[in-house]
């Protein structure tokens, strides 16, 4: 229905006035997410929907179409299997190096049609706040003393979260199993029901459960603390929470937020989504996200951003060879 | 009784006009995109999501969450009426409400389900009001080897019921089974027969093989018998209604039963699909003459709807005090929150009272306006039987084709219903039962995920299962109705006088 | 209105009722084992392919599905002989050559829909679908079997594609119109 009255603005409009020169989507546009209900993916490309509409950022409405299979394998095919169509744009992250290197998907990001990298996603590592080690040399010292190995929750299999408690093992010795879930909010919740011992979940995924008191931040896997100072619980902000490298633990790693059109797209279409994302980024909703997700800002396009995919794969590619998961 | 003045405050929110307005129209929109097949539920509640952006917080929470219930009372119109289940959960409903369309009870079948959503809602609603926290602490307390052990029982309920020769129970099974694991497997990260091709990585979606099996066989097999949808558009009056109501108590039992099952594996994160069919079998299992399941009995209406909706609405619960949805539908509601800066989690229920009781209070109306609701406009639910055949068979096969496409948005999956359309209509001809084939597509792949992560975390330990009272009470449960007819033997060998107890 | 209607769309040109059986239901089980078997053999196989030990880890990712392959495998053997052991059973009619049919009637219609479905659209093959089958099958006068294909082709596309944003496939009519 409100699609109707738009179309019917629309068409006035372009009665009215001469036809715009820039291109612009003439069909709903698909947000595709890599991910099921409810993930980090999903609640970025709800939260870009809502910024567009309350800000009247496009004319045509956003869909969001969530293409979780084969661990978002689905998507990256999708998209593979859209080429030249300009109405759909994929949320990535570091599934579309490391999911052809795991499991032989038949996928290559340049195929695809690189728009914006519109935030950096962090790992902390976690354990449950019931538990008597307070830091990372506490938590490592249990790990290797513990009879059982501790079990170390994430998502999915031979991906970043395992790849995490890999080099984990390698940097301290200690050793630990992986339980993979399907979803950072399971390994959450089994993190709190004491199932598993630690998980190096994003941030929003544990948010809800640090604020009640149930998990411990023990350290972030990043060179640099987070940046955002506001209180999130009652004593501890984001910036609390020591660099794993601080606490002797020399593990670091980030994940890469960004936004691609499928192949064979025009250069106009690009510009269209480019500068509509650079809107959304600067939209109160956006920036209100961001800080409560403890995302890291940035913005890359063009040039700065092939040139970050080509080192963000071959960093990645390094380090699921290392970690011995790259299929023969 | 600090809830009930909660509560109270929650309805004075609500009581005003306006919300009341916008209750009933997300009412009518959320059946609107329950019946409509490719809708249903998740994606219907996705698709109506943007609307709720310009209001606020409260509207907005509201009129989802009206959404929601009419979507849940909504999904039961079609598997009653054409044998189309559009959730996983209208699945067991369609084993006795079809035959009872058939016969033409449909006003009777459809009241029937919309009464029972109703209570199981009901016992759901009340469990959240008074024991939300308890409840959640206990949620906490599965993990791998628990949830398998939930799923164990769901099978284990199963097996042994049907009059269909054993072996074919088997293939049925062992074929679901089988299919669910097509695709990406979540422990290993390895894909597994699916011979390179792309479409196969999807796996085989649940919907799209039931949409085929159910809906595309129906019509095969109407067209074989010449039976043409025998609709005896029975008249649906206030008599229909109260009949079904006085035979209520009647089945006092399964309804219990089933608003226990229900909120149960609802507060189960991820249990909420397993619930109807839980509630349906052992409506079976414990009734006198099993043989007349699946042959239009009202209480294979009942049992099912019941712990669907109670496992529907109990599923709320994990996602605002834990942030896990419970069930799809629950997930875009999360998404929702999410929108509106209500992070669900255990914080939601002490930072946001008036949210939270406002949103426990619009459970209670929206489900009695709900109710009224559905049960005004069943005549026409039900006058949709006496339209020619010739007219609705093609209408039902565009239907099947709209749900099949719209869950993947993939060609692929049209071919796949199709087959599975002639796979429905050979198996139910040569006698191989489809219900533990569903069964095991919608609950297969989660089974072996839980058992797997159970084996890493065990360490190859299969004593995992007994680890623990819950898991082990759940374990050895399973594990005794799966040899309920040589335990029920036994007890009737060692003598009449000793009956085996009901439980 | 609480008399019973029933509405019993006859085919006018109705076969006789003995027509003969075109197989047997025995035929037709030994079959469907047959092809089950050939099922279990290819997916067993590529089961065995990725792994189906049990290592220090619980089951490999080829272990539960390799088993099933084999259990099905089994109970479809099994469903040979009881096929073939139970004559009686065997011997019942699957299908008359007047049901094939009539089955082929709405089997063939379906397959025609999804294969225009490709390159028409859903909407302009749903259109064909309903007053083709409506007129050629169903024997209802052509400008009814036009009207109501087009209110229902009409409702759907207003209700998915325009009110819900549902994508759906579209062919070269609906490019036409700017869609």
């Amino acid at each position: 229905m409100r699609r109707l009255a738009k179309i019917a603005a629309a068409g006035a409009a372009i009665l009215l006035s001469t036809p715009a020169l820039a291109w612009e989507p003439t069909k709903p546009v698909e947000i595709v997410v890599a991910a099921g209900a409810g993930g980090a993916s999903d609640q970025m490309a709800r939260m870009i929907q809502a910024a567009v509409q309350k800000n009247n950022l496009m004319k045509q409405p956003m869909v969001v179409s969530l293409k979780g299979a084969a661990s978002g394998a689905e998507a990256l095919i999708y998209m593979k299997s859209s080429d030249g169509d300009s109405n759909k744009v994929l949320i990535a992250y570091s599934l579309i190096y490391m999911l052809p290197l795991s499991a032989k998907i038949p996928f290559n990001w340049r195929e695809l049609t690189p728009v914006a990298v519109i935030a950096m996603d962090q790992f902390v590592l976690w354990d449950n706040a019931g538990k008597p080690y307070k830091n990372v040399k506490e938590f490592i010292d249990a790990a290797k003393a513990s009879s059982s190995p501790f079990k170390m929750g994430g998502t999915g299999s031979k991906r970043e979260d395992q790849v995490l408690t890999v080099f984990m093992e390698k940097r301290t010795g200690a050793k630990f199993v992986y339980l993979p879930y399907k979803s950072g909010g399971e390994a959450a919740t089994q993190l709190v029901g004491n199932h598993i011992d630690a998980n190096v979940n994003n941030p929003s995924e544990n948010l809800e459960v640090w604020r009640a008191g149930q998990v411990r931040p023990l350290c972030v896997f990043d060179k640099e603390r987070i940046s955002y100072k506001s209180k999130v619980t009652e004593t501890q902000s984001w910036n609390d929470i020591p660099t794993c490298k601080e606490e002797g633990l020399d593990v670091q790693y980030l994940m890469l937020r960004a936004m691609f059109l499928p192949g064979k797209v025009t250069p106009e279409q690009v510009a269209f989504y480019v500068d509509l994302f650079k809107k959304v980024s600067e939209t109160p909703e956006y920036k209100d996200y961001m800080e409560k997700q403890a995302l890291k800002p940035i913005f890359l396009t063009g040039k700065d951003m092939t040139k970050f995919l080509e080192e963000d794969d071959a960093q990645n590619k390094s380090l699921m060879t290392e970690a011995g998961f790259v299929a023969k | 009784m600090e809830a009930f003045g909660l509560l109270l405050h929650g309805f004075t929110v609500l009581l005003t006009g306006k919300t009341l307005l916008l209750m009933m129209v997300g009412l009518v929109l959320g059946i609107f995109v329950g019946v409509l097949p490719g809708l249903g539920g998740p994606n219907g509640v996705a698709i109506l999501l943007p609307l709720t952006f310009t209001m606020d917080p409260t509207s907005a929470i509201v009129m989802l969450s009206c959404i929601y219930w009419g979507a849940l009372f909504g999904g039961a119109i079609t598997s009653i009426l054409f044998n189309i289940p559009g959730e996983a959960w209208s699945v067991a409903t369609t084993f006795d409400g079809y035959p009872m369309a058939q016969q033409g009870r449909a006003a009777e079948a459809l009241t029937a389900a919309f009464t029972s959503s109703f209570i199981g809602s009901l016992c759901a609603v009340l469990l959240i009001t008074f024991l939300a926290p308890m409840i959640s602490s206990f949620a906490l307390r599965f993990g791998p080897p628990e949830f398998f052990a939930v799923y164990l029982l769901t099978f284990c309920s199963f097996v042994g019921l049907g009059r269909e020769a054993k072996h074919k129970t088997i293939i049925s099974m062992a074929l679901g089974l089988l299919l669910t694991g097509i695709g990406m497997d979540t422990i290993s990260g390895q894909l597994r027969m699916t011979f390179g091709s792309t479409d196969l990585l999807r796996g085989i979606n649940f919907l799209v093989a039931v949409i085929g099996l159910f809906g595309i066989s129906e019509i095969l097999l109407t067209m074989e018998e010449r039976l043409a949808l025998r609709g005896h558009a029975a008249g649906i009056s206030l008599r229909v209604i109260l009949k079904v109501w006085m035979d209520l108590p009647k089945y006092w039992v399964t309804l219990l039963r089933s608003s226990f099952i229900g909120c149960w594996l609802g507060i189960t994160p991820g249990g909420a699909i397993a619930a109807s069919f839980m509630g349906y079998n052992l409506a079976k299992r414990f009734a006198k003459d099993q043989d007349s399941f699946g042959k239009g009995r009202i209480e294979g209406v009942f049992a099912p709807e019941t712990a669907a909706h109670a496992s529907g609405t109990a599923a709320l619960l994990p996602m605002l005090a834990l942030g896990i949805p419970g069930s799809g539908t629950a997930a875009i509601l999360l998404g929702g929150l999410m929108v509106w800066g209500l992070n669900p989690g255990p914080l939601l229920f002490v930072e946001h009272k008036d949210f939270v009781w406002g949103l426990i209070a619009s459970m209670y109306l929206g489900n009695v306006v709900g109710l009224v609701l559905v049960l005004t406009t069943v005549p026409i639910f039900a006058s949709v039987l006496r339209v020619p055949f010739a007219a609705i068979a093609p209408m039902i096969v565009v239907s099947c084709a709209i749900g099949a496409y719209a869950i993947q948005n993939a060609m692929f999956d049209i071919w796949l219903m199709l087959l599975f359309g002639v796979v429905g209509y050979v198996f139910k001809k040569i006698g191989i039962p489809l219900a533990p084939f569903t069964l095991a597509l919608v609950l297969g792949n989660r089974a072996e995920d839980a058992f797997r992560q159970a084996m890493i975390g065990s360490g190859g330990d299969l004593g995992v299962f007994w680890s623990n009272g819950l898991v082990g009470f759940i374990t050895t449960l399973a594990l005794a109705l799966l040899f309920w007819p040589l335990i029920d033997k036994a007890f009737g060998r060692i003598g009449q006088m000793l009956r085996p107890a009901k439980a | 209105m609480s008399s019973d209607i029933e509405i019993v769309v006859e085919d006018p040109t109705a076969p006789e009722t003995d027509s003969p059986a075109v197989a047997s239901t025995g035929t037709v089980d030994v079959v469907v084992s047959l092809l089950l078997l050939a099922l279990a053999g290819v997916l067993g196989y590529d089961n065995w392919r990725t792994g189906m030990s049990w290592d220090e880890s619980g089951p490999q990712a080829g272990y539960f599905p390799f088993y099933l392959c084999v259990i099905l495998g089994a109970a479809s053997l099994y469903g040979i002989f009881a096929a073939r052991r139970n004559r009686a059973a065997a011997a019942e009619t699957f299908v008359t050559r007047a049901q094939l049919r009539r089955v082929l009637q709405v089997f063939v219609p379906t397959l025609l829909f999804c294969v225009m479905m490709q390159f028409l659209g859903l909407y302009v093959a749903s259109f064909l679908l309903t007053a083709g089958f409506m007129w050629l099958v169903g024997r209802i006068a052509l400008w009814k079997s036009l009207l109501t294909a087009f209110i229902f082709t009409a409702a759907m596309f207003v209700t998915f594609d325009i009110a819900f944003d549902v994508i759906m496939p579209k062919g070269p009519l609906e490019a036409a119109f700017g869609y």
